[in-house]
């Protein structure tokens, strides 16, 4: 298995626990990020495959002989986050629009937007990653935007984690599961006017407008021992493990 | 004898394969490839950023490296004590051997946030912070590799010069470097080939922006390399597409240069073109 | 200025530089070895890896690290042997041996994610060998291969003709000379060349990346064509953690117990070259 490193801290924990259930049984599991997890797919490197994005018509169309089949095993959201010392000085939310216009480098200082006077230090991800499509899509309207206001382009949840953590005035994108302390989620203000927070009940009701499900993907129908462990992940103690790892469960 | 046949066959094997999976590039994008601008879902396969990135971050490191190695290799020839050379020796020999991915853990942890209070950047990732990174690994190579080639010239030299009183500097500059500067040189192509061909410590702190910074020598800004492109995206690439030949592309390029640096280099080590022998 | 006062100048350079080589150098070794002591205990050595390394020890990261380089050893020994071997033996034409020289050198020089690409492309799609810690071995073995040859190479070349004549006069033939009076004498000097490179080999990455490893769920591979995990892929893993507490000083542990392997390997190496002297030299 490959690809996604939001999908990863759920699978990875899954597998140690079906590892005791059923030791006969290996799984390899590797990050990468979703675009790995698809590309090895349709190359029959792996079985499985991790996302946290659909698979765009490009994917489709570069694996004629790959049926990709998608199961969801919970759901998540896509936060913009700040470094910690931004939250404090104030800027708790934005809207998708100013976010985007960061992005685009239309806006380059927190000043702008209320903040404290500083550059915005602009992290971005690597493009086939599914944090970024969906970020992007949600932001800008277009899931494989340029982000001209970049400053850095990162690649698995952990390195942008550090690198936002590391600066003072950064601003990056990460799943929800991924906030503490240092990294704080900023809420998003909606055209009427309303401000969401990234929280698991708003990701539930669906108020919170960056959601995205995450997704096992397979070729074909499942059997064997892929199957197995796709079941153990929806049966309960694996969705016991989503909800451990921050993520929403998707039989709600 | 099929053994020999092998060693020395894999490297045009290499090249061979490098050059096949580059063909899809060549003819689909041509000479688009040596543009600024590297996005995939437009196909835009620019490389100029990348190999602007590879330059300049060798450079740093040998602007920084080089003084500093030579100089301490005069050091470790002509000043010290013979009796500390064994020790000085293994001692290099252990710093050279560090892996890369140890420095580019330093260089995360320590280096990137030092670089970012010390300059007062918002990021420490930078082509700067990756130049010294490589300034670090290559400066054991220097050292020893100049060292050799000071050593190399025979003492008879260095009595003469102190016999006609001459100082250490002038002793160095007028009997020692004309000598051994065919094997320092080397040494020096030897460095810079090794790196640029470095990956691991390379692609954890330059940024991974696929830009030119703007002005163009401003080395505080993050950047992107060959190797750091490639160690980041080729694991995401379908085989066979536009995308991964571009990639093999830009490989293939530093390959060439590489491996040019690596043959002029050896025929500065060629013992026949030593004058004293 | 005075020719005094430029040689001291010089001098002061020299030394200032040998001061500055010298601090980076040192404070490297202890910032490893003193944040790595504290990540390091027995448990840490002899657990596997969990929870992306945030917890439990590097246990099959070792073994796979050994694993790896062990039979990376294997395959290019022979390999190495058999090209010097040929190259002093056989190949009498002068300029063939320079050419079989450069071309050893230029395989030398060549950076180490090229290797990791011409694996990928080589093993991993066109032999669809998919991710293997055995195709891993093979490309670390090609990547050493040079450092073997030239250090076998030299303890053959200073074999004195005298041992190859006296074994001709007694009436061996080619292959007999090899077997009983090169060998014998060589082989000394390609251990101590496969120690240098295994030294380099064990701390690699980029070759290895794409084609060899796996985060987790690895443990001992059944057959050559499974992934494996190693140290310096795990290290990378962690590195970009790099702030999260556990994460970061399970890196340091892992890059103590890398670097120890490394330094073994050279330190064997250093005995070896005094030791296995070939007759000639002691």
């Amino acid at each position: 298995m490959a690809g996604s490193t939001t999908v990863l801290p759920v699978v990875s924990r899954a597998a140690e626990q079906f590892k005791a259930r059923h030791p006969d049984i290996q799984i390899i599991v590797n990050a990468g990020g979703s675009g790995v997890g698809i590309n090895q797919l349709g190359e029959g490197k792996i079985a499985i495959g991790m996302a946290s994005r659909d698979i765009t018509r490009e994917e489709i169309e570069k694996f004629p002989n790959t049926t990709f089949v998608t199961h969801a095993i919970g759901r998540d959201a896509v936060v913009p986050v700040v470094s910690s010392e931004i939250y404090a000085a104030g800027i708790h939310a934005l809207t998708l629009r100013q976010i985007g216009q960061i992005y685009k480098g239309e806006i380059s200082n927190w000043r702008e937007v209320d903040g404290p006077d500083r550059d915005i230090l602009v992290i971005d991800k690597e493009k086939s990653r599914g944090t970024r499509h969906v970020f992007m899509a949600a932001v800008l309207g277009d899931k494989a935007a340029e982000a001209p206001g970049a400053d850095l382009v990162l690649g698995s949840n952990n390195e942008e984690q550090t690198a936002v953590v590391q600066s003072d005035a950064a601003i990056g994108m990460l799943s929800n599961a991924w906030l503490n302390d240092d990294v704080k989620g900023l809420s998003i203000i909606l055209s009427d006017g309303t401000m969401v927070e990234p929280t698991l009940a708003h990701i539930v009701d669906g108020t919170f407008p960056i959601t995205r499900a995450l997704l096992l993907i397979t070729n074909g129908t499942p059997g064997g021992n892929v199957k197995t462990f796709i079941d153990f992940i929806l049966s309960a103690a694996g969705q016991a493990i989503v909800k451990e790892s921050g993520y929403v469960s998707i039989v709600q | 004898m099929i053994s020999a046949f092998i060693s020395t066959g894999i490297i045009f094997l290499i090249v061979g394969i490098l050059l096949m999976n580059s063909w899809n590039a060549i003819t689909d994008v041509g000479w688009r490839l040596f543009t600024l601008k590297w996005n995939v879902a437009n196909e835009e396969y620019g490389i100029l950023s990348m190999l602007y990135g590879s330059f300049m971050v060798t450079l740093c490191a040998l602007v920084i490296a080089l003084p500093l190695g030579l100089l301490t290799a005069i050091f470790v020839s002509e000043v010290l004590p013979g009796r500390y050379r064994f020790y000085a020796k293994s001692l290099l020999e252990l710093l050279a051997g560090i892996p890369s991915i140890i420095y580019g853990l330093l260089g995360v942890a320590f280096l990137s946030v030092w670089i970012g209070h010390l300059f007062d950047l918002q990021s420490g990732r930078t082509i700067l912070s990756a130049g010294i990174l490589l300034a670090s690994m290559i400066l054991p190579t220097i050292i020893t590799l100049s060292d050799d080639a000071l050593q190399n010239v025979p003492d008879k030299y260095r009595e003469a010069a102190n016999g006609l009183g001459l100082t250490k500097y002038e002793v160095f500059r007028s009997a020692l470097l004309p000598i051994a500067k065919a094997d320092i040189i080397g040494a020096c192509l030897l460095a810079l080939g090794r790196a640029l061909g470095e990956t691991m410590a390379v692609m954890l702190v330059i940024g991974g922006i696929d830009k030119i910074p703007t002005p163009f020598f401003n080395i505080l800004l993050p950047g992107q390399t060959i190797t750091s492109k490639l160690g980041r995206e080729i694991a995401e690439t379908a085989f066979g597409s536009d995308h991964f030949s571009a990639m093999i592309f830009m490989g293939m390029i530093l390959l060439f240069v590489v491996l040019i640096l690596t043959f002029v280099a050896q025929h500065c080590f060629n013992p026949e073109q030593r004058l004293y022998e | 200025m005075s020719r005094e006062l430029v040689n001291k100048c010089f001098v002061l350079a020299a030394w200032g530089a040998v001061g500055i080589s010298c601090l980076i150098l040192v404070s490297m070794i202890s910032v490893i070895t003193w944040n790595g002591l504290g990540a390091i205990n027995l448990g840490f050595l002899f657990t596997e890896a969990r929870n992306f390394g945030m917890s439990g020890g590097i246990l099959y990261q070792i073994i796979g690290t050994l694993l790896i380089v062990a039979v990376a050893a294997l395959i290019c020994l022979p390999l190495a042997l058999g090209t010097a071997i040929s190259k002093s033996e056989y190949l009498k034409n002068r300029r063939m041996r320079k050419l079989c020289t450069a071309l050893i050198y230029g395989l030398n020089g060549i950076p180490s994610v090229i290797f990791g690409v011409f694996g990928l492309i080589f093993f991993v799609n066109i032999l669809g060998t998919g991710i293997s810690w055995f195709v891993g071995s093979i490309i670390l073995a090609i990547m050493i291969l040079p450092t073997v040859v030239l250090a076998t190479y030299q303890s053959i070349n200073s074999i004195p003709k005298i041992y190859r004549e006296s074994a001709l006069t007694l009436g061996l033939n080619k292959w007999q000379v090899i077997l009983h009076v090169v060998l014998p004498q060589g082989i000394g000097g390609s251990i101590t060349g496969l120690l240098i490179g295994l030294a380099r080999a064990v701390g690699e990455t980029a070759p290895i990346m794409f084609i060899a490893t796996a985060f987790s769920g690895v443990d001992i591979p059944g057959s050559p064509f499974e992934p494996v995990a190693t140290l310096p892929t795990h290290i990378l893993a962690l590195a970009q953690q790099a702030t999260a507490g556990q994460a970061l000083q399970n890196a340091w542990g892992a890059s103590l117990v890398l670097l120890t392997l490394v330094t073994l390997f050279s330190v064997t190496a250093l005995f070896s070259r005094m030791k296995l002297r070939t007759i000639s030299q002691r």
